[in-house]
């Protein structure tokens, strides 16, 4: 094992902290505004790479498909929040976890009688298909996209929440819901709005990944797991927390898988117990929790 | 707080009757769905417990099942110790494995006890499926059912294992039922409903969750011996965290605080399972429309609607005002 493998792990560990990141925040950022948990932020995941891989056939194009899912998950989502999501506010946890783990069931099936059972490959674009040579190794240059991609999105979530005049009123909403209504911010169309961008992110993620995993409808069950240990070791509602946890259950889970062949699976839920018992808010919480 | 009130019982009677006529007037398929509710039966009813009674919503009840089915199987199997006190072990071990979950997560509520539960879950599923000694993924097979030809009893008869099932379902509803009457169960609920006034009135609320859950625990542990025992084969799959989901769902089915209404749900959930696999292989979507519109309906289950519905009192509070801020 010489360097040139550690590095390959290493940008391993960082493309698949940049799905968790995309998955992640948008359920971070839905809990902290109104304590809302989602559980089937995976299935639109799952969506996402489904339709995308619909749209890619339909198209020709991967890039349209890049366009084309997300914006069609928000769809989804958007009609989920009218008809569930906005009763459910104020009805407590146990009724959003129960309900959104119906959805679950529900959006697996309609994905099974849409596309069958069988997993779907989706080619990367030409354009990607080779690979580069970065840090002294070849890696494939669709990988680096997905790196680059995510960074480009977290870059652009940070300056939107530091600086822009509605990162502005997330920020005071998450820490006091009740005191922003006050000051005049209409805090149920702010989560509308993120609640849309959460579908996006959580759809994009699903395209983004299809070329790299193939789509099978247990995707959006599998990835819901690690993302909810980035949620709450990261911290719940804050940016800061979704960037940090993506980044340590992905090098936990890559290099446990490499030193600790099937344990790696482990160490993430020890982690999971470790933050839930000693530190509960969370690695770094958002003010107000 | 629980109440075993005489609708309560003559349910739990008729339907045990019901299933025990099915069996025994069915071929070897109605016996297999009967066990088969049975086991679910056991462990909803362990479920509901905590869940419904002291607001503990656990997905590691599963894991709890198959850790109890794997230490039958390590000194049945590997040990060549006989069945009757491998299954006792078993159980005991599922009891302290939920003692320590409730303990270590003591101070968590809410979704962080869910994910806390999911975890240590979790945990337990990895390690027995990449223990090779137990058979890792494959599972492990060989496993003996009681041996009462001493009473003149058959266990290898499908319809005398039925009929033994629904036996321990009972066994384990009139045992639950007890504890929740007991100063120990209404200390629970009361826990449940305000935590702060119970500590204030000195209970230490932390060593009593941890209690409740061991308890739930060998009930989930009995349900584990006779998964173990029903098709004499084990695999991790029994302790993953979709089956503590699934089981989940049939107490919301059935009503979450009546523990009568788990026992309903997991009759109507396996009948449901097969009736609709004749037709479709999309029973999930079925399943999880009903749930939704359970909860959307006021969450009380189908048991607790109907309860609901007949009574002239103020709806129960186990069932239903709690269930919200579960």
């Amino acid at each position: 094992m010489d360097a040139s493998f550690w590095i390959l792990q290493f940008l391993n560990a960082v493309q698949f902290s940049m799905l968790l990141f995309l998955l992640s925040i948008g359920l971070t950022v839905i809990f902290g505004l109104l304590h809302f948990i989602n559980l089937a932020h995976g299935a639109l995941y799952m969506l996402g790479a489904y339709i995308g891989i619909s749209a890619a056939a339909a198209t020709g194009s991967f890039w349209a498909a890049l366009i084309l899912a997300p914006l069609a998950v928000m769809l989804i989502g958007a009609v989920l929040y009218f008809t569930l999501i906005d009763r459910l506010r104020g009805a407590g946890p146990m009724n959003q976890v129960l309900v959104t783990f119906g959805l679950i069931f529900v959006f697996l099936d309609l994905v099974r009688m849409g596309w069958g059972d069988v997993a779907l490959g989706l080619s990367a674009p030409p354009s990607l298909a080779g690979t580069s040579e970065i840090l002294g190794v070849k890696y494939p240059a669709y990988r680096l996209f997905i790196i680059a991609l995510g960074l480009v999105i977290m870059a652009g979530l940070w300056i939107t929440l530091a600086r822009t005049q509605i990162g502005a009123m997330i920020r005071a909403s998450v820490e006091n819901g009740a005191m922003a209504a006050t000051l005049g911010i209409n805090v149920g169309r702010l989560f509308f709005i993120v609640f849309c961008l959460g579908c996006v992110l959580a759809g994009l993620a699903g395209v983004v990944a299809a070329p790299v995993t193939s789509a099978t409808t247990g995707m959006g069950i599998s990835i819901l797991i690690p993302t909810l240990i980035v949620v709450v070791i990261g911290g719940l509602g804050s940016l800061q927390g979704a960037i940090a946890g993506s980044l340590i259950v992905g090098f936990i889970e890559t290099f446990g898988a490499v030193l600790l062949p099937g344990f790696a699976a482990v160490l993430a839920y020890i982690l999971l117990a470790a933050i839930l018992v000693l530190r509960p808010q969370g690695l770094l919480p958002a003010r107000g929790h | 707080m629980f109440r075993q009130t005489p609708a309560r019982s003559l349910v739990l009677i008729v339907t045990l009757a019901g299933l025990a006529a099915y069996a025994s007037a069915g071929g070897f398929f109605a016996r297999e769905i009967v066990i088969e509710i049975a086991i679910l039966a056991i462990l909803a009813i362990s479920l509901d417990v905590v869940a419904g009674f002291g607001g503990m919503v656990s997905l590691a009840h599963g894991a709890m099942m198959g850790l109890s089915a794997y230490t039958y199987a390590i000194f049945s199997v590997k040990l060549g110790w006989p069945p009757l006190p491998s299954a006792l072990l078993g159980v005991a071990a599922s009891g302290i494995f939920g003692t320590l979950i409730g303990w270590i997560t003591g101070r968590t509520t809410g979704i962080f006890f869910i994910m806390a539960t999911l975890a240590f879950g979790q945990m337990a599923y990895t390690v027995f499926f990449k223990w090779r000694w137990l058979g890792g993924d494959d599972g492990l097979g060989g496993l003996s059912r009681f041996d009462l030809g001493g009473l003149g009893i058959k266990m290898g008869n499908s319809l005398t294992f039925a009929l033994f099932a629904l036996v321990l379902v009972l066994a384990v509803y009139v045992a639950a039922a007890w504890v929740l009457r007991t100063a120990f169960g209404r200390t629970l609920t009361g826990i449940h409903v305000n935590e702060d006034r119970m500590r204030a009135l000195g209970v230490n609320t932390v060593m009593h969750r941890a209690q409740a859950l061991g308890f739930s625990a060998l009930l989930a542990g009995v349900a584990g011996v006779l998964a173990a025992q029903h098709v004499q084969y084990i695999s991790p799959e029994l302790l993953v965290w979709t089956v503590s989901g699934e089981v989940l769902i049939v107490v919301i089915l059935g009503g979450l605080g009546t523990l009568i209404g788990p026992l309903l749900g997991a009759v109507i959930f396996v009948l449901l399972k097969h009736e609709i696999s004749g037709y479709t292989n999309h029973w999930h979507i079925v399943i999880g429309l009903l749930l939704i519109a359970t909860v959307l309906a006021g969450g009380r289950g189908i048991y607790g609607q109907v309860e609901h519905w007949f009574s002239r009192r103020p709806p129960p509070p186990a069932g239903t005002a709690e269930a919200h801020d579960a």
